[in-house]
């Protein structure tokens, strides 16, 4: 919202962002012991142990946030950037101890294996 | 042991076994009256009707409920056969004018109003007979060979008149919190129901800079912190308020060359609006018992931390 300059932005427009996902690792693709398939990424959510609780995360969208050697412009900032995101969504549990499937727009990288993920608030249904 | 107390026990257990009965007769009835109330789903659930004398009237070509699952004895297309409505009507009509009774409308007693299928018309010339009849309903000129398909009305509703549905947390003057977008982990106070479907939301900017904004539903979660706003009166406040003004279209010629990109304005209507239910909902906090707090929790931020996990969280 472009503010006037007349109007002072209000004491609590000041307070520092906060971390507003859920961190979560991208434990390795969808497989059997001796084919795997790519599409299908599974997450292991932070503190999420057993299936009953991975209902609140489904739907949720992810992002898998990495650094390129090119700068690329991002979103809702002016400076080009390093920063770039693949984004995802949690689809569905995976086996009974709160792991999750999430499905990407394009297939996740091998290297983001082990790596942070993270899943926002949004689409909220609470 | 002794024998008085077993005879007492035992009149005693005769006398439960008795009243024991009675009621069990009594709950049986109650629940088939209760039970017979609740109809399959397309069912008509018709008021017992009586006679003059006060006799119940029981149709015996109604439907009835299979075992109270839902289901009904006879098919739409059987009752169509066993009430006979087509025929019924009919025989309805024929009675009453048999009768003479003109006070029932039946087919025949509504008369159409007919035009003459014949018109005459002026016609010109000197022996051409001056008029002529000349049908009033011209027939068609064109008969096709083979029918039309029928086109079946199609009752696809427009999305514009879906009925929108609202999260029931999300009712006006409940604290909810931006989960994404400029004004994410802020907390804010529901204004309004949109027609579109949006919320209307506010912070009051005053408290944490979140404007009179629209915001989807799917980005916001509801807390149970509640403002009581059913005082204010924001009626001119919809979807066409705020709808974004685009710049009407110049020329093509200019438009290459004339890169700038204009930066939209506050419309002083737009401020008017926020000041006026800023004011409506900072009164609204004021009324509160736990004012105090609610500013202050209107000022801070959500925030995950280490521990904190919004599955187990109770907003």
């Amino acid at each position: 919202m472009t503010s006037s300059k007349k109007v002072e932005k209000p004491q609590g427009a000041y307070i520092k962002k906060g971390r507003l996902y859920v961190k979560a690792v991208f434990t390795g693709f969808r497989r059997g012991k001796r084919n795997q398939h790519e599409n299908t990424a599974l997450l292991k959510l932070d503190g999420v142990n057993n299936r009953r609780e991975t209902n609140f995360y489904l739907g949720k969208r992810c992002a898998y946030v990495y650094k390129a050697k090119n700068k690329t412009l991002v979103p809702g900032q002016k400076r080009l950037n390093r920063v770039r995101i693949m984004w995802g969504k949690v689809t569905r549990a995976h086996g009974k101890s709160g792991g999750v499937r999430a499905k990407f727009n394009r297939n996740l990288p091998p290297k983001a294996l082990g790596r942070r993920i993270r899943v926002m608030l949004y689409p909220s249904r609470i | 042991m002794s024998t008085p107390s077993a005879k007492t026990a035992t009149s005693g257990g005769k006398a439960t076994t008795k009243t024991t009965t009675t009621t069990v007769v009594k709950t049986t009835t109650t629940t088939q009256q209760t039970l017979a109330g609740t109809r399959g789903a397309g069912s008509k659930v018709q008021k017992p009707r009586t006679t003059a004398a006060g006799k119940k009237v029981i149709n015996s070509h109604a439907n009835r409920e299979l075992n109270n699952n839902g289901l009904m004895r006879f098919s739409r297309g059987r009752m169509f056969h066993r009430r006979a409505l087509y025929r019924i009507n009919k025989w309805k009509g024929d009675q009453a004018k048999l009768q003479g009774d003109k006070t029932k409308k039946t087919a025949g007693s509504i008369k159409k109003r007919r035009s003459p299928a014949l018109k005459k018309k002026p016609v010109g010339g000197d022996r051409n007979g001056k008029e002529r009849f000349v049908r009033s309903k011209r027939l068609p000129r064109y008969y096709p060979t083979e029918e039309r398909p029928k086109k079946f009305s199609v009752k696809r509703k427009k999305f514009s008149s879906h009925p929108r549905r609202f999260r029931s947390t999300l009712t006006p003057g409940s604290v909810v919190i931006l989960v994404a977008g400029k004004h994410a982990g802020k907390r804010a106070v529901v204004v309004k129901h949109l027609s579109s479907g949006l919320l209307l939301v506010t912070g009051p900017h005053k408290l944490n800079g979140v404007p009179l904004r629209r915001v989807n539903q799917i980005y916001v979660i509801g807390t149970s912190t509640k403002i009581d706003l059913s005082a204010a009166k924001l009626d001119n406040l919809d979807d066409k308020f705020f709808k974004r003004v685009r710049p009407a279209k110049k020329n093509a010629e200019k438009d290459i060359f004339d890169s700038k990109k204009e930066k939209s304005q506050l419309s002083d209507e737009r401020r008017q609006a926020q000041r006026t239910t800023d004011a409506v909902v900072l009164n609204a906090i004021k009324a509160n018992a736990d004012s105090r707090l609610l500013r202050k929790y209107l000022k801070s931020r959500f925030q995950l931390w280490n521990g904190v996990l919004p599955h187990k969280l109770r907003f």
